[in-house]
């Protein structure tokens, strides 16, 4: 193999060692990547929050949040939804154990884990959008960070049980004593025993405390705009909220222009931004 | 430079319209910023009208704003305003592309206002341009008698007649009368020339190789900004073949091959439907002749099925039709 | 700074001796356009036009370029650009326009691309006499004979073109050419001074002051709500403009065998955000025209204290609906 490494445009080649299939429509799955090359291994450190471009060669490339922890060592994991208009994540899902892709990255910015040291955290989720969310609470309740951290409280929802990704991990987030967890769903089935509700609903009855907490709160526009207004009617500061925004991206090192929103390129200064910083770029981000 | 009277007259119709009611906005043509050239305007209201011009560099053809008035668009907001009704002022050829957007769906019949102008030619820029040497003009005044005095930015100064420079769309035209428009402003239209399809022939005496090698040399100037595409009324897909990619019918780059299969792939979508009005060449950055190739299309289609675009509301589209009597030829002859 | 010239009838051959070393590009005409072409291909240099129609970005930062090639999953060798190049007859607003470009494909993470390009060629810019009526970079921070960006700039006197060094590199490219040249005379130098004052007193003025501080806050502003109107969103304008450099991905392939290539991109273009999901944040001609606007004047400004435009004029010239950039300043000027 041969590849140029100061070139940030040619990615490095890794296998598909598993896919894990995330919901009842079959339409999320985990890939569980491992690097080829030992260097790049090596060379790819990365912090929560933070993604990488999938390359897969012949199809296009897509920007994809990062959801094993920085402390999996010898693997990445990363949660695709197939869109039935998308190239790459058809391509992808069509692809078996095995087969190989390209990595390029780690790109954008993380969740402040030094600012969330010693604080509360809450995490806020909707859909599929867990992804990075799930890097973040691993990170965090592995044995060498716990510690670090107060309070952990998560409120995740789906559309539906079907629909909740990474079942095995919530489950025993809920039994832990490290984490309260609170898994909801906006219908349930006749198997379902859990909670019903949509995440902005949950979130006021769970009611965390803002006392020395941040929060981060992942999900589709749309939920996103209507928890934010409970997340600060909760007393959480703009500077204290926490999201991970989306937008198409090609080049991922804030060079192309296609994620360029105000003075800030998505890819470069984002995705994650505070809410104080959302308030500030022109174009409305939900 | 004094008003024409088909100006005054297109003014005080426009103003009509909108005191009557008749529309809620009116798209025609205003003064440029560069000289020998009017551009596309949008007005709403009696008070804008004088903004309204008409002369010999309105050679846009408006029709390729009128889908957006219509289109519906889901997103967020909750409008549940009707659609406007929307004046657009067209020539001839305009005209008969209005007819084809209305046709084809993408503007409905009740809320469009055809306001009729006769025309008498468009200056083409790029022939003024070629006649001084490939210079832009830097200024233009016309005379009472109609000439064109030019100034080029290097000093030269040369006095044109109209027709020296008008447009081969319009040296061509079969159609400069506004027929078929709800509304008609007085005036006189150019003659017609009766030497149809002229180039078109000399192309088609061309040896298959001559005429491939012709068009790849033409297409070769491309840079696939899809300039041509934009201009087109009747290229108003919301997702065009060429920037598909499920699935993907040709690359995106400026390999030759894909540069040819976009263009072949466009013009013949025009076939039955382009009017001619030569939008397209105009909007080429490159200069490409793109001309050529659609009147190519244009007269296979008049000989074949014996119809030209635009002229009726009730007939059908040649491709969308079979007769008894079609030809066979492209079966039995390939 | 070093000054030297060269007779008018000799500078052709020159140009075209230099073509032994390396690359060069001149402007060459084909009709009613003139494009900095590649010599080879013949035709006579042109030294009075007034633009090329593609800027000189596109010898840089080239419409369509392989990033890699690959072959049953794995990259194949990527090769960087290593030609040496000359480029004569750009002129100055596009030499400046490159370091507005320079400045994203450097910043943190270097484009491997660009700058081999950057770094392997020299740029020798062709001041202007007579600059068009569509023309506006003094208005921007910008001149005729304009040094920003270019290695040697070169003044029409008439009967002899006089040659300025402005960097290192033109310095080293004049010495080793120096046999093709002979010193410039006071008069000589007297002369270019007063045809390249003449010339910034020719450029068409607009009202650009200040433009990024009245932007400010104007995002929801009414007047964005009509200016985008006729716009077709045909890309003409991006594609000619020089600082522009929005890019796109695409892959090609026929079994295992393809290619990854970088291409043009246009902010105008309505799938420019489209995203997977069927959500686009830029819906309209409004939000893109928009973008592009505040783009220029504004975002690239609280990021590199730049205007990202050189007044070069190309999109006034182009524009199929005369949609005019020069008009939007005023206008912006006035309504805020």
């Amino acid at each position: 193999m041969t590849t140029e490494s100061s070139n940030p445009y040619t990615p490095s080649p890794v296998s598909i060692r598993k896919i894990f299939i995330e919901n009842e429509a079959k339409d999320i799955k985990t890939f569980e990547l491992v690097f080829c090359d030992e260097d790049d291994r090596q060379n790819f450190k990365f912090m929560c929050g933070q993604f990488a471009m999938l390359s897969v060669l012949g199809a296009g490339e897509s920007p994809i949040g990062i959801a094993s922890s920085p402390l999996d060592d010898d693997y990445l994991q990363f949660t695709v939804k197939q869109y039935p208009t998308g190239v790459v994540s058809s391509t992808l899902h069509s692809m078996e154990e095995g087969e190989k892709i390209g990595v390029r990255g780690p790109y954008g910015n993380s969740f402040p884990i030094d600012q969330m040291e010693g604080m509360n955290v809450v995490i806020t989720a909707g859909g599929f959008a867990f992804t990075t969310l799930r890097s973040t609470i691993r990170y965090m309740l592995s044995e060498k960070n716990r510690s670090l951290f107060e309070n952990i409280t998560v409120i995740y929802g789906a559309r539906s049980p079907g629909e909740l990704i990474y079942k095995s991990e919530l489950k025993e987030w809920e039994e832990s004593s490290d984490i309260d967890m609170y898994v909801t769903v906006d219908k349930g089935d006749e198997s379902w025993k859990g909670r019903e509700g949509f995440v902005p609903t949950v979130l006021k009855e769970v009611a965390p405390s803002s006392e020395n907490a941040v929060m981060l709160v992942c999900g589709p526009p749309i939920m996103l705009m209507f928890t934010m207004m409970p997340i600060l009617e909760l007393g959480f500061a703009p500077e204290r909220i926490f999201t991970s925004l989306e937008r198409r991206m090609t080049c991922g090192l804030g060079k192309c222009g296609r994620c360029n929103v105000g003075s800030k390129y998505v890819c470069k200064d984002g995705a994650v931004f505070a809410y104080e910083e959302i308030q500030k770029l022109p174009e409305p981000i939900f | 430079m004094q008003m024409s009277d088909t100006e005054t007259k297109l003014r005080q119709t426009a103003k009509e319209l909108f005191t009557d009611g008749r529309i809620d906005v009116l798209v025609g043509y205003t003064k440029g910023t560069l000289p020998l050239r009017s551009r596309p305007v949008f007005i709403t209201n009696a008070e804008e009208v004088d903004k309204l011009v008409w002369n010999a560099y309105c050679s846009n053809n408006l029709a390729v704003y009128l889908p957006r008035f219509f289109t519906v668009q889901a997103q967020r907001k909750k409008d549940e305003t009707p659609p406007p009704k929307v004046g657009i002022i067209a020539k001839g050829c305009d005209i008969r592309s209005v007819v084809g957007v209305i046709k084809e769906k993408q503007a409905p019949r009740e809320n469009v206002v055809i306001v009729g102008v006769h025309c008498a030619g468009m200056v083409d820029l790029a022939k003024v341009e070629l006649l001084m040497g490939g210079e832009r003009v830097y200024r233009s005044d016309e005379t009472p008698e109609g000439k064109l005095v030019v100034t080029t930015r290097l000093g030269k100064e040369q006095s044109i007649e109209k027709e020296q420079v008008m447009a081969d769309a319009c040296l061509d035209c079969q159609y400069p009368t506004p027929d078929g428009a709800d509304i008609i402003i007085e005036g006189t239209s150019k003659k017609v020339n009766e030497e149809l399809y002229k180039k078109v022939d000399d192309f088609e005496a061309m040896s298959a190789e001559e005429r491939w090698q012709y068009f790849e040399q033409e297409i070769s100037k491309c840079i696939r900004c899809y300039a041509c595409r934009q201009a087109c009324p009747n290229c108003y897909c919301k997702v065009c073949f060429a920037d598909q990619t499920k699935p993907k019918w040709i690359g995106a780059g400026i390999e030759l091959s894909d540069v040819m299969l976009y263009h072949i792939g466009r013009i013949f979508h025009q076939a039955g439907r382009c009017v001619e009005c030569d939008a397209c060449l105009r909007a080429c950055p490159m200069n490409i002749d793109l001309r050529t190739f659609t009147r190519k299309l244009a007269k296979d289609v008049k000989e074949l099925f014996d119809f030209t675009p635009g002229l009726s509301f009730d007939e059908p589209p040649p491709l969308c039709t079979f007769k008894d009597d079609d030809s066979q030829d492209f079966i039995t002859e390939p | 700074m070093k000054q030297a010239v060269i007779r008018r009838d000799a500078l052709e051959d020159f140009i075209r001796s230099i073509g032994k070393d390396c690359m060069v590009y001149a402007p060459l005409r084909e009709g009613n356009t003139v494009c900095l072409t590649e010599i080879s291909s013949g035709g006579k240099i042109e030294l009075a036009y007034a633009n090329s129609k593609v800027p000189l970005k596109s010898l840089f930062f080239p419409q369509a370029e392989t990033i890699c090639t690959f072959e049953d999953g794995e990259v194949l060798n990527v090769h960087l650009p290593d030609e040496k190049a000359v480029v004569f007859g750009s002129r100055p607003c596009d030499a400046r326009a490159l370091r507005i470009v320079d400045k994203v494909f450097s910043e943190d993470i270097t484009d491997p691309y660009y700058h081999a390009r950057r770094n392997n060629t020299l740029i020798i810019s062709l001041t202007c006499n007579d600059p068009s009526d569509t023309c506006f970079c003094t208005s921007l921070g910008g001149s005729p004979s304009g040094k920003e960006g270019s290695d040697i700039l070169v003044f029409d006197l008439g009967e002899v073109l006089l040659f300025e060094t402005v960097s290192e590199k033109g310095e080293s490219f004049m010495e080793t050419y120096s046999g093709s040249f002979q010193p410039a005379k006071k008069v000589q130098m007297k002369t270019k001074k007063d045809i390249a004052s003449m010339a910034e007193k020719k450029v068409p003025a607009i009202d650009a002051e200040a433009v990024s501080e009245r932007l400010e806050g104007s995002f929801d502003s009414p007047f964005w709500d009509e200016i985008h109107k006729t716009c077709l969103g045909c890309g003409v304008c991006t594609f000619l403009c020089p600082t522009c450099h929005c890019f796109a991905f695409d892959d090609n392939r026929v079994d295992s065998i393809g290619e990854r290539i970088r291409l043009w991109d246009c902010c105008q273009y309505p799938a420019f955000t489209l995203e997977a999901s069927g959500h686009n944040p830029r819906i309209s001609s409004r939000e893109r025209m928009r973008q592009r606007i505040m783009h220029k004047f504004s975002y690239y400004v609280k990021n590199f204290e730049e205007v990202a435009c050189v007044g070069c004029g190309r999109c006034v010239e182009n524009c199929p609906i005369n949609l005019d950039l020069r008009e939007i300043v005023t206008i912006i000027k006035e309504e805020s």
